[in-house]
């Protein structure tokens, strides 16, 4: 469970990113976190990864307090995440299967393991024929299944999306949405950041919307206004 | 940490040396030339210090004793020698030992020596003393004067005041010149380190989010520095060894009257220092700069 209690966020130039947000996600939810630039989406994000911490409130991540979370836990910490970028973040000299096998090396799994694990979860993405290929021999959409397969690889409780659809046609950005939804039936949270309102509206999930720090709506089922 | 594989951090550090090549190779040069230069100072000064020591004026004072001295008389004066506050080691020469000194010094005279033996001995009992505190020196040699029995001191103060300030300013010139050496080398392995955190910035931000520790991070890098520095090292080790031999080669058979440590006696040690003062600070380069440019 994710529970922000009141948290607000000024960074030290005295911008207040966040104003008291209050939000409550539960297991296995699916959420869409909306609002336009500006609003507050990438600071929730980053006081979810715990690259910022809140400058007053509560927000706690499962069984993690990150309000007092000390710097040596945070790595364990985000191995509880999965985390997907809008821009892949993929590393151009690995293959598709060298990529996601790093992403479990950095764990410390073993190589048996690793092994097994990779091919299964690149079929899962349907890229289980690409296991050789480069990144740059793959399509937009692919490239963000080898980003979610990654994001997948050490069995995270969450997956968070930030603009997963960002650079990839609306085609791809289908596939990939299905693909997120079918990581959630696995039982997965999943949040997805976007300010896309055609897939928000398509795929009427709960809609947490944030404006000027604050979040306005919550709905499950919801639009983008 | 006990399941990360060695072999990965290695090969991590063998990669990003290799990416880096051109900084690699600049930062072996670099670090290797001041190995070199350390090196050869460090053996210098103990060349120089095997001479001073051959020639027996450290820290020595030659004390004569009276000839007409009996037993009990010359066990006072020891007795009085060692109690001295100044007064390090104390050596008692007889005369018989000193008359054999001297037909070894002479060798080729010996047959003269034999009507110096025995009652016809003309040589007196000495002591050879050394001092701790050449700052008290002068106070000794007036003590020293001061005791019954004691015929002449030998006291070459202003040699061994002048030897003393030559090392001390060998040792200090070797101290500041090796502190420069160190910061140089330092800051070389900084600039390389920060060239290959910024060359892997996309992957450890990427590390970073999948849960990888700092440990992880940070290791291949550190590796990167002390390999650096043990490259530096062998490479410095060998500049060295031909540098040496060559000035040591000339020194054996033109230069005669001087002494100098042979290569091959302690080419155990110049190796050894190379490699541990070179991987050590490579690895202390990569510390510094992964702290201030790896905010993981």
């Amino acid at each position: 469970m994710i529970e922000f209690q009141n948290v607000k966020k000024v960074y030290p130039n005295k911008t207040a990113a966040l104003n008291g947000v209050s939000l409550r996600i539960e297991d296995g939810e699916f959420v869409f976190v909306v609002g336009h630039s500006g609003a507050g989406k990438t600071t929730l994000m980053r006081l979810l990864l715990r690259e910022e911490k809140p400058t007053s409130g509560k927000l706690t991540v499962n069984e993690f307090d990150l309000t007092k979370m000390p710097g040596y836990k945070v790595a364990h910490y985000r191995r509880q995440l999965g985390v997907v970028f809008q821009d892949f973040r993929l590393f151009p000299n690995k293959t598709v299967y060298e990529n996601v096998a790093f992403a479990m090396r950095v764990v410390g799994t073993p190589g048996s393991k690793i092994r097994k694990r990779v091919p299964a979860i690149l079929n899962t993405v349907g890229l289980g024929d690409k296991l050789n290929r480069y990144p740059n021999e793959l399509s937009g959409g692919e490239q963000q299944r080898v980003a979610l397969a990654r994001a997948l690889a050490n069995n995270p409780k969450i997956i968070i999306a930030d603009e997963p659809t960002g650079n990839i046609d609306p085609e791809m950005s289908i596939e990939i949405m299905n693909l997120l939804l079918k990581i959630n039936r696995l039982g997965k949270t999943v949040i997805v950041v976007t300010h896309e309102k055609s897939l928000v509206d398509y795929y009427q999930q709960r809609v947490v919307t944030i404006e000027h720090g604050k979040v306005t709506e919550d709905k499950v089922g919801g639009m983008f206004e | 940490m006990s399941r990360y594989n060695p072999f990965y951090f290695l090969g991590q550090a063998f990669k990003s040396l290799w990416r880096n090549s051109v900084m690699t190779i600049a930062s072996i040069l670099i670090l290797a030339s001041c190995l070199v230069v350390l090196g050869s100072f460090a053996l210098l000064v103990a060349d120089i210090n095997l001479n001073l020591g051959e020639m027996g004026l450290m820290n020595e004072i030659a004390i004569y004793l009276n000839t007409d001295l009996n037993d009990e008389q010359i066990e006072e004066i020891d007795r009085t020698l060692r109690s001295m506050d100044n007064v390090d080691t104390v050596t008692f020469i007889s005369k018989e030992e000193g008359l054999e000194e001297m037909r070894q010094d002479y060798a080729e005279y010996s047959d003269l020596f034999v009507i110096a033996e025995g009652e016809a001995n003309p040589l007196p009992d000495m002591y050879y003393i050394t001092y701790k505190d050449i700052a008290k020196a002068t106070t000794l040699e007036y003590q020293l004067s001061e005791i019954e029995g004691i015929s002449k001191v030998i006291f070459r103060l202003d040699l061994a005041m002048q030897i003393d300030s030559f090392k001390s300013g060998m040792t200090l010139v070797f101290t500041w010149f090796l502190v420069l050496l160190f910061v140089v080398s330092i800051f070389v392995i900084i600039n390389t380190i920060k060239i290959a955190v910024h060359s892997r910035r996309n992957e450890i931000n990427v590390m970073r989010y999948i849960g990888a520790t700092r440990t992880f991070i940070v290791t291949p890098f550190i590796l990167e520095g002390a390999i650096i520095g043990l490259f530096s090292g062998a490479i410095a080790y060998f500049v060295e060894w031909y540098l040496y031999t060559y000035i040591e080669q000339i020194v054996v058979s033109e230069i005669r009257m001087l002494e100098v440590y042979l290569f091959s006696d302690v080419w155990q040690y110049v190796l050894a220092g190379f490699l541990l003062i070179g991987t050590v600070t490579g690895a202390i380069g990569s510390s510094i700069s992964l702290r201030r440019n790896l905010n993981a």
